[in-house]
């Protein structure tokens, strides 16, 4: 006869190796997706976004070379103005998705090119903090302080990724690589 | 203590399969990049020769009191093996990567505690309170393995951090025995020592038998060169350059309105 200890026991192994192969293969199928795919294919994950709204966020508080703003009619949009331009959670969602991208290429880089170590290194480093600050604002969100917090990290980040975008459209547009189209669809 | 034909099979397979992969580490000089695995794989080797002696000019306790000596030193070197794992995958630079330390406190605290909760349900059927500590630690330990290289696998992909070729290899063979230990481990601790040795025993080969697969696909995989770096093309380095001073110069105004 079997005990009901015996039972709990077992069901919470096989629970405990349910989980531990849910996320074995979960993450190593995320894994094989970056690594198999070459860096043009990692760039076109870049997720599409509302450029209007992205620009008049970022260009609220920085001009168009980068620099922040800090003359009279900056910084004016207010946190609802910003939630409703941004696309709420979900758009900062789409950020942090193309944030993933960085991350992926900084990790594709580390792993075919190990002399290019130092440099993809700190691209995922950076890349990571700005994930980073995203996911605290999605925490606010949880505790109901999103308000206050949206204030205070929503556009800057929307300014960092509008800038990052920019630079990545104009390297491309400088170079004149073939991706330049589908990167100005996407981004 | 009676030894079968087959007990004696795997007695001799495991020695032959341990002493081809330190051949395999020592003349591929892969024991430069993973000084604590060969040390585990050497002490491995060692271990099968001191245990046989012992088994043959000792005494039943001396055997036992070296076995299970041996089996702690095994265990410490493994936990020192999965070290050795996540250095070379969490420091890319030399020091530990900064965004992945708060992860593994968390990682470290959970492994531990989920481990110790199983261990804790298990009731192993066994007539010596030695017998129930020999099964619980072998069990605990088995969960606390598993835990860590799927916890390793994780935290690098979250982080985008990618395995070496080779630590790829010997994490999956130790990471999947592990799995394959907590079945045995567990179906220890039920059948326990009460139903008789032979349940015991059967398990304890099949847990070997595991472990054997693993050496032969660390032999196999570790003899095989990892796949030569590609060499850069000029584009992709300018566009990396030009991607990091964006997102450095980008952090810094985040960094100055927080």
């Amino acid at each position: 006869m079997v005990d009901s200890r015996t039972v709990i026991f077992f069901v919470a192994v096989a629970a405990f190796l349910v989980v531990m192969a849910t996320i074995a293969v979960r993450s190593y199928r995320r894994a094989s997706k970056s690594s198999n795919r070459d860096w043009e294919h990692l760039l076109k994950r870049l997720q599409l976004v509302d450029r209007g709204s992205i620009a008049e966020v970022a260009l609220d508080i920085i001009d168009e070379s980068g620099q922040q703003r800090k003359d009279e009619g900056s910084a004016t949009l207010e946190p609802e103005q910003i939630w409703k331009l941004v696309g709420g959670l979900k758009g900062l969602e789409v950020l942090k998705a193309n944030c993933e991208v960085l991350i992926d290429l900084a990790s594709y880089v580390q792993q075919w090119y190990p002399e290019a170590l130092v440099v993809a290194e700190q691209l995922r480093l950076g890349a990571r903090e700005i994930e980073f600050h995203v996911d605290r604002l999605k925490g606010a969100e949880r505790t109901g302080k999103l308000k206050s917090a949206f204030a205070m990290y929503a556009q800057p980040a929307v300014g960092k990724y509008y800038l990052m975008t920019r630079r990545l459209l104009a390297l491309y547009e400088e170079r004149n690589l073939p991706m330049l189209a589908d990167l100005q669809k996407a981004l | 203590m009676h030894l079968t034909g087959l007990d004696l099979l795997f007695w001799a397979a495991g020695f032959g399969a341990h002493l081809t992969l330190l051949s395999v580490l020592l003349i591929r000089r892969r024991f430069r990049q993973f000084p604590i695995f060969t040390a585990f794989i050497f002490t491995n080797v060692l271990r099968t020769i001191v245990l046989y002696f012992t088994e043959s000019l000792g005494t039943k306790a001396t055997y036992f009191y070296t076995f299970w000596l041996l089996g702690i030193l095994d265990m410490l070197l493994q936990i020192s093996v999965v070290y050795e794992m996540y250095a070379l995958t969490f420091r890319p630079l030399g020091a530990w990567a900064r965004d992945t330390r708060p992860a593994f406190k968390w990682l470290a605290m959970s492994t531990v505690g989920v481990a110790a909760a199983l261990t804790w349900l298990a009731a192993p059927h066994a007539r010596l309170w030695m017998q129930v500590v020999v099964i619980k630690g072998n069990f605990f330990s088995s969960v606390l393995m598993t835990e860590l290289f799927v916890g390793m696998i994780a935290l690098s992909v979250k982080a985008g951090l990618p395995w070496k070729t080779h630590v790829a290899r010997i994490s999956q063979g130790l990471g999947l025995y592990s799995a394959v230990d907590v079945l045995v481990e567990a179906g220890h601790s039920y059948f326990g020592v009460g139903h008789g040795v032979h349940i015991y025993t059967t398990l304890s080969q099949v847990r070997m038998s595991a472990y054997l697969v693993c050496v032969g696909y660390w032999i196999v995989m570790l003899w095989r060169e990892a796949p030569a770096a590609r060499e850069m093309p000029e584009r992709v380095l300018g566009q990396l350059n030009e991607l990091k001073s964006a997102v450095d110069s980008d952090l810094e105004r985040i960094r100055v309105r927080k």
